[in-house]
């Protein structure tokens, strides 16, 4: 089992190669990220620039039948944000298409 | 350091994660930031009313329930009339 | 230690920090420390309207734990840097 030659040998790995390069980030409480990864830690704490966040907001309408629910997107920009790794769920490398 | 030691003896607000506002002078801390609070009184905040203060006396508060400690501006914080107050109370901390 | 590192450098910069219960307080970062909380000076609250529980609050010290985000302001981060940095903490840390 040689994986060596590719650099990727745990999943930190897949994070490190990713440093300079623009990542989603999927994090608790319905919220997404894009922006250029510049460093992270242990914890997957992250900095990261030229930021968009994505909020999902599902709002359930009274009296309409289950799984009836409008969901509304909100989006922002950030210049530099500091994530705290606690909320991180998954981060996943630029996609190569 | 981000101690808490210059809040000692400072009247302060503290808010703590289930989104409870209390105000009190601190007494001391520890390590842990646990926070013993004097002559503290509880805030409660809602739409319906003004500010309800509800006193609690001598208090301590365990360091991970605290969300944030607050100095207070003593005449800043006089000149507030409560009870013209109407806010939502703040959300409980969600992880 | 890498970004507690970065917070240090970023003492006496205005930063804005977004706590889990979804409250926004910008301010002057006036220390941080291994758990990466937090001592805010001449602190604002976003939204002071909708939450006035910390009118009478000039500085304030956050649980790190409680932190979503911190906004940085990006002309005092050397992005080149963090990133030399991260490496060379991961390839200390693997050994």
């Amino acid at each position: 089992m040689d994986a060596s030659h590719s650099g990727i040998q745990e999943p930190f790995d897949l994070i490190r190669l990713s440093l300079s390069e623009r990542v989603f980030v999927k994090l608790r409480g319905d919220r997404e990220l894009t922006g250029v990864l510049h460093a992270y830690d242990g914890h997957m704490n992250l900095i990261l620039s030229d930021v968009e966040e994505t909020i999902m907001i599902v709002d359930h309408v009274d009296g309409a039948p289950e799984g009836h629910a409008t969901v509304n997107v909100a989006k922002r920009k950030m210049e530099m944000l500091f994530v705290r790794g606690d909320g991180v769920i998954l981060v996943s490398p630029p996609s190569r298409t | 350091m981000a101690g808490l030691q210059p809040y000692v003896d400072h009247r302060v607000l503290l808010i703590l994660q289930d989104g409870r506002a209390i105000v009190g002078v601190m007494a001391g801390f520890d390590q842990k930031s646990n926070v013993v609070l004097s002559d503290s009184k509880e805030r409660v905040y809602s739409m319906e009313e003004g500010v309800e203060e509800i006193p609690l006396g001598l208090y301590l508060v365990k360091g991970d329930q605290i969300v944030l400690i607050g100095e207070l501006d003593e005449a800043a914080d006089k000149a507030v009339d409560l009870s013209t107050i109407r806010a939502e109370p703040l959300p409980p901390i969600r992880y | 230690m890498l970004i507690f590192s970065v917070f240090k450098t970023l003492t006496d910069q205005t930063v804005s920090v977004e706590l889990k219960n979804d409250l926004s307080i910008t301010g002057t970062l006036k220390s941080v420390d291994q758990f990466l909380n937090i001592r805010l000076d001449n602190i604002k609250v976003l939204d002071e309207g909708r939450h006035p529980h910390m009118m009478a609050v000039k500085n304030c010290f956050i649980r790190g734990s409680v932190v979503r985000y911190v906004q940085l302001p990006a002309e005092h981060v050397d992005t080149q840097l963090l990133e030399d940095a991260t490496r060379r903490e991961t390839a200390a840390t693997k050994r």
